[in-house]
């Protein structure tokens, strides 16, 4: 019988790793925003914090066989499927030391080395590519599933659906990570979402579709577990869709006239770090100090990556004729 | 005598936690919760039931109602005034039913019915007070709510809230759980389990190796949830006046197989089983855990807290719909010409929205 997610415990390592890693996202996106403020980085940029337990949840049970599909808010995941983050940061920058050598910006930033097919402009661009990696992985015999992250907005793309549609039929190893922070762009989703539940739809395509609190690292680590398990072994697709609140705009510069209070509430009440903090203070497993070396660690990471990434070079002349095809 | 109220509280979340996942539960899906809450206004008009109150919700339940409602034709059977419980901020949690179901009760509500699992009839049962509920089953694990057509649940529910039917011997006290952690406390209307789990995270319980202890206010033999362990080794019925609870143990010399969820056969290990007075401690065992109260975990616990269970005779006041007809067949309720049914109000029905 398969060890259960439910039975199988977190080791300090995996405890570890896991607020690391959350940490990360956040100090990221943080200092992003600050950044971005200061009119230094080209571009548009989408943020992920308030988000980071769905990608850490999800890419804790990922390895090196595994493939992921982004959105255009794709920092979480990037750095979640452990994605360099001082390449990361360079991207953003537009400069040649970036993941894609600065010719991508925040919302193309992949790399195909550690599964990470790419932050995706398009809406809903995501979930036909996983189901192509998903497919390879299944022909191939790899063991590799695919976990196509999308959100509300994309829900109501046929692109998805599809995806869904043709993941069930080929019985592909693939995840469906709904990510529903109650607006696409400006519109919230219960203007334009017809089932309130992104999960209710999974029945539409035989799949099973599960509500999961995306606040919670606990909870998105178990049911991704049993999500991605289910697909390896060959039982098919799922729909996870994760319910919470992004803590900047839609984009950096988004007034944000359509929401009030929401992300005060969340940010003192239902953050995924306060909650994962207290949680494993409670029961013993890390202390204090192991979160504040981490703490210490992350912020001079990416204080780092900052630095070094407004000293790098910009593309010059000479770039604008390479990497015009890629090859897989 | 004021108005025939009845409330009616719909949980927009149940059946989509994770068992859809592990163990292939049902989805049971808004429209039909909605078509629920309709096919009982039209019970509750037939026998006098002037006002209802409803939930509001993120979900699309009260908006399919509300919805509903104004396309109502002027030869469709009549419904009741449907008063929204709009106003308030919805969390999306279960304090939104807590809240609701405490304006039912300031309300004078007769009788609270509520739509959802055995998660939604433990929170209804906790702010109800002494007003009946009758609990509906949209949810997964269903113990304690029952399956049971909506229409026949509300002429049951409407019959008691305008006292055409005496409460005496049709409205029925169930046990209840308490476990608690300190300060804390949560209860049960059907079993609390202790896990070895340490966290919460996806609340639902599926796995029996994780379970060291289980409490039962009644364990019947027919029921899908963690009570059905006890059910088979050691029934118990709703109404007797006592509880059981045992130990769990994979490798426990007695074995049986349970439906612990749907979809989920599982062999599990069993000692020590005792009848559970009302009133006595039980003491938990292990030193660090999660306990699960009606198969969701909730509480967690550290070393040195030392939990306790304890059954108690106080819990809510439920209607027994079999009964209520039944009494409703001899008194002759719904003859026609009515024997002693008051004043039957006119069709058509209108939207208070109570801001």
């Amino acid at each position: 019988m398969t060890e259960t997610a439910e039975r199988k415990a977190l080791t300090r390592e995996q405890l570890l790793d896991a607020y690391r890693m959350m940490r990360a996202i956040r100090e990221f996106e943080e200092r992003v925003h600050a950044e971005f403020a200061t009119g230094e980085i080209p571009g548009f940029v989408h943020l992920y914090a308030g988000e980071e337990a769905s990608a850490v949840g999800v890419c804790s049970n990922l390895d090196d066989r595994d493939t992921i599909a982004s959105t255009h808010r794709g920092h979480g995941h990037c750095i979640a499927k452990g994605v360099d983050v001082a390449e990361m940061m360079a991207e953003i920058y537009g400069r040649k030391t970036g993941s894609c050598h600065g010719k991508g910006g925040s919302m193309h930033i992949a790399d195909l080395s550690k599964g990470m097919l790419g932050a995706n402009g398009i809406v809903g661009g995501g979930p036909p590519l996983i189901c192509g990696t998903a497919l390879a992985a299944k022909i191939k015999g790899t063991g590799g599933v695919g976990v196509a992250f999308f959100g509300d907005g994309a829900s109501n793309q046929g692109t998805t659906l599809e995806a869904m549609n043709l993941a069930s039929v080929w019985n592909l190893p693939a995840v469906f990570v709904a990510e529903n922070n109650g607006y696409a762009e400006t519109t919230s989703s219960t203007w334009s979402v017809a089932s309130e539940n992104i999960a209710d739809r999974a029945g539409g395509f035989g799949m099973p579709g599960v509500i999961v609190d995306g606040f919670d690292f606990f909870a998105v680590h178990e049911a991704a577990s049993e999500a991605i398990t289910r697909a390896r072994e060959g039982a098919g697709p799922t729909l996870l869709e994760m319910k919470f609140t992004r803590y900047f705009g839609h984009f950096e510069g988004d007034q944000q006239t359509y929401r009030a209070g929401e992300v005060e509430h969340a940010r003192a009440e239902l953050d995924c770090l306060k909650r994962f903090a207290t949680r494993v203070a409670e029961t013993g497993e890390l202390t204090q100090s192991d979160l504040e070396a981490i703490d210490a660690e992350v912020a001079a990471t990416i204080d780092r990556a900052v630095t070094e990434a407004k000293a790098a070079p910009l593309p010059d002349q000479a770039d604008l004729l390479t990497d015009v095809y890629v090859r897989y | 005598m004021g108005d025939a109220i009845v409330g009616v509280v719909a949980n927009p979340l149940s059946g989509r936690d994770i068992r859809r996942l592990t163990t292939r539960a049902s989805v049971f899906p808004t429209a039909e919760k909605a078509n629920m809450i309709q096919r009982m206004l039209t019970a509750f008009h037939a026998v006098g039931v002037q006002r209802v109150l409803l939930s509001t919700d993120l979900g699309g339940i009260s908006a399919a109602v509300f919805r509903a409602i104004g396309q109502r034709r002027s030869h469709d059977a009549g419904w009741p005034d449907v008063e929204f419980l709009d106003g308030q901020p919805i969390r999306q949690t279960a304090q939104d039913t807590v809240d609701a179901v405490r304006r039912m009760v300031a309300a004078g509500a007769g009788v609270i019915i509520c739509l959802g699992g055995d998660g939604t009839a433990r929170v209804t049962a906790s702010a109800a007070c002494d007003v009946p509920m009758l609990a509906l089953s949209t949810g997964t694990n269903n113990a304690f709510p029952a399956v049971r057509e909506a229409t026949v649940a509300g002429l049951a529910a409407g019959l008691v809230a305008t006292g055409a039917v005496p409460a005496d011997g049709v409205v029925t006290r169930a046990k209840l759980l308490e476990a608690r952690v300190g300060d804390r406390t949560e209860t049960a209307l059907i079993d609390v389990a202790v896990s070895t789990q340490r966290h919460v995270g996806a609340r639902a319980v599926w796995d029996p190796a994780t379970l060291t202890q289980l409490f039962c206010a009644f364990a019947e033999p027919d029921v899908v949830g963690l009570s059905s362990i006890l059910g088979q080794l050691s029934p118990v019925a709703r109404h007797e006046p006592y509880g059981v609870a045992a130990h769990l143990a994979p490798e426990a010399e007695a074995q049986v197989l349970a439906p612990i969820a749907p979809g989920l056969v599982m062999p599990v290990g069993v000692r020590n089983i005792e009848r559970m007075r009302p009133g006595a401690v039980y003491p938990v065992d292990a030193r660090a855990g999660v306990i699960a109260v009606d198969g969701e975990r909730e509480l967690t616990f550290e070393p040195g807290e030392r939990p306790i269970v304890r059954l108690r005779d106080d819990g809510p006041r439920c209607v027994d719909v079999p009964a209520v007809l039944a009494a409703s067949a001899r008194l002759g309720l719904l003859r026609r010409p009515a024997m002693t049914l008051g004043p039957v109000p006119v069709a058509g029905s209108t939207v208070r929205r109570n801001t």
